[in-house]
């Protein structure tokens, strides 16, 4: 039970990371390779203040979400003159660039052997410490992005994210100023990235560089595609499958070196078999 | 001055590598016209399998290399019959050729995890044994030689066998107009297939000297893509021999960076480069 539990927890904190880059990739279209690089900065970020000044995690969390901003404004602002190919590759770049600073920023990030005993969450003397009340915590937050997500998408804004999406050039000439609001849904998206980085450190409780690679950003992307662009209930949908199909796997009894690589390869599979057969996902609206 | 004379001819070596990179991805680029991430793998599989023939079944070096190059050639062929060729004919964007080509990476390099593991392996059969020459106070291996005349040696012959045979104004009227190339009778479709084989066996020679110079890992085929990469677009993409001036720049940066900072931030000085040229040089230095 306990196991499902945990399954259920990893499941949240994916479903938070597919639905945030969901708002580039889906809502704006514009394919982010980058989200491990803004999930590890909420990650470390919010660690190093549990670990090192003893915040309390619910602040921690805050500056871990308000650090990946930032990042992502400087990032975004770069990325806002890229299209196409170029702006997949661009992206791809700076999550190398972060990843090499959490792993050679030794003084801070404690480089390749991470960050370990990060506490628990704890409110008004109440920690959660067991995986019951912490998958309660996860899934408060999963759904509070969720409808965040919805109400963003409803909006106005939203309106001229998906101009974006459809056609640039038109929704400039309506006098949209686009990159404006590309670097904006760009800070939003890494911000709740963020603040799955900082549920994740809490709940892992160690965290280090290997986390927050390229193939994390794959993973999460794939989990996208997968689960629907532009459908909020698709890419949890999505996040759920991705998750728990792979840990499957475990029961057919491969070693953990292999059953890791497994899983990697079916990911992979996945992002095939949908180019090749479904572009647009179980439940999307929109193909790339 | 040693010093300068040593971290010049690492550059060469290094650059040399690139260069090969750089020429596989830019034939495949300029007549495919997506970036093909899944390249990378290529030279991966291109190193294991020399790994396979030429260490485990220790067949002789000269076969060895045939067979490895060949195998690599023949899967980038069978991955474009069977992934890209029926994206093409669906006309797929080239932002969906590239999420399947990421799909390709991860699953070729998940294989080839699988079956030799994780662990760092060198193709030389006799470490220490390499003889070692001195330049001007510099020191380059016998290895490093031999790497440096087969990268001069395949990028000249593909450079000959582009501009003066009828083979090579195929594949560049296919890369002006793939459409129009076809409508005069270039049988395009079976060029491309062959553009992929000769691109991947390039990617292999490329993966083969980079296990016996410093040693193959299953995720260094995306640091080599991404080196061969940033080096063609310094270059301009498409332009071949701008690829390997790119190379060559990239690869004496890279070294002169290394020496001023320190080995572990390679990568991020490489994508610094890539990010300042696309801003201020987007079409490259040395464009057309």
């Amino acid at each position: 039970m306990d196991y499902l539990i945990h399954i259920g927890v990893l499941i949240c904190i994916s479903g938070i990371l597919a639905l945030s880059l969901n708002l580039v990739v889906g809502e704006t279209g514009l394919v982010s390779v980058a989200h491990a690089a803004f999930y590890g900065i909420g990650a470390y970020v919010a660690a190093l203040l549990l670990t090192k000044v003893g915040l309390n995690f619910f602040l921690a969390a805050l500056v871990g979400m308000a650090f990946s901003g930032f990042a992502a404004l400087a990032i975004g602002a770069v990325l806002a003159r890229f299209k196409g190919d170029f702006y997949v590759l661009v992206s791809l770049g700076f999550n190398m660039i972060i990843y090499s600073i959490m792993v050679n920023w030794q003084s801070v990030t404690n480089g390749p052997l991470g960050i370990s005993a990060i506490p628990r969450p704890a409110i008004f003397g109440y920690v959660f410490g067991t995986t019951g009340p912490y998958f309660l915590l996860a899934a408060i937050a999963l759904a509070l992005t969720y409808y965040f997500c919805v109400l963003l998408t409803q909006s106005s804004f939203g309106r001229v994210l998906h101009g974006i999406r459809e056609d640039e050039e038109a929704t400039s000439v309506f006098g949209y100023r686009t990159t404006h609001y590309k670097v904006l849904i760009y800070m939003i998206s890494a911000m709740l990235a963020g603040l799955a980085g900082a549920l994740f450190a809490s709940y892992i409780t160690f965290i280090d560089p290997s986390s927050f690679v390229i193939s994390a950003s794959i993973f999460i992307l794939a989990i996208v595609i997968l689960g629907g662009l532009s459908s909020h209930r698709g890419v949890v949908l999505g996040a759920a499958i991705l998750i728990a199909l792979p840990e499957a796997l475990r029961f057919v009894g491969f070693p953990s070196e292999i059953a890791a690589q497994m899983r990697q390869l079916t990911y992979g599979l996945i992002l095939i078999l949908l180019m090749l057969y479904r572009p647009q996902g179980l439940l999307g609206k929109f193909k790339l | 001055m040693e010093l300068a004379v040593q971290i010049g001819l690492n550059a060469v070596i290094a650059g040399a590598i690139y260069a090969l990179v750089a020429l596989g991805f830019n034939l495949i680029y300029s007549t495919a016209r997506f970036f093909d991430v899944g390249y990378g793998a290529l030279a991966v599989v291109g190193g294991y399998t020399m790994l396979y023939v030429y260490k485990t079944l220790e067949l002789p070096f000269a076969l060895a290399i045939v067979l490895a190059v060949t195998f690599a050639g023949a899967l980038g062929w069978v991955i474009e019959r069977f992934v890209y060729r029926p994206l093409r004919s669906q006309k797929a964007s080239p932002t969906v050729l590239l999420v399947a080509s990421i799909g390709v990476l991860t699953v070729v390099q998940a294989t080839v995890a699988i079956l030799f593991t994780s662990e760092f392996k060198t193709l030389s059969r006799d470490v220490g044994a390499t003889r070692v020459f001195e330049i001007f106070g510099g020191v380059i291996t016998e290895v490093q030689v031999i790497i440096l005349f087969v990268a001069l040696a395949i990028m000249s012959t593909l450079g000959l066998v582009l501009k003066y045979t009828l083979f090579g104004k195929a594949i560049r009227a296919i890369a002006d107009d793939e459409e129009v190339a076809r409508i005069v009778g270039i049988p395009s479709r079976r060029l491309i297939g062959i553009v992929f084989f000769i691109g991947s066996a390039i990617g292999a020679v490329a993966g083969i000297a980079v296990g016996f110079d410093t040693g193959l890992q299953p995720t260094v085929g995306l640091a080599l893509l991404l080196g061969g990469v940033i080096a063609a677009i310094i270059g301009g993409v498409g332009n071949i021999w701008g690829g390997v001036a790119g190379a060559f720049l990239l690869a004496i940066i890279e070294n002169v960076g290394v020496w001023t900072f320190s080995g572990e931030w390679k990568s991020t000085v490489a994508f610094a480069v890539l990010i300042l040229v696309l801003l201020f040089k987007p079409r490259g230095l040395f464009e057309k």
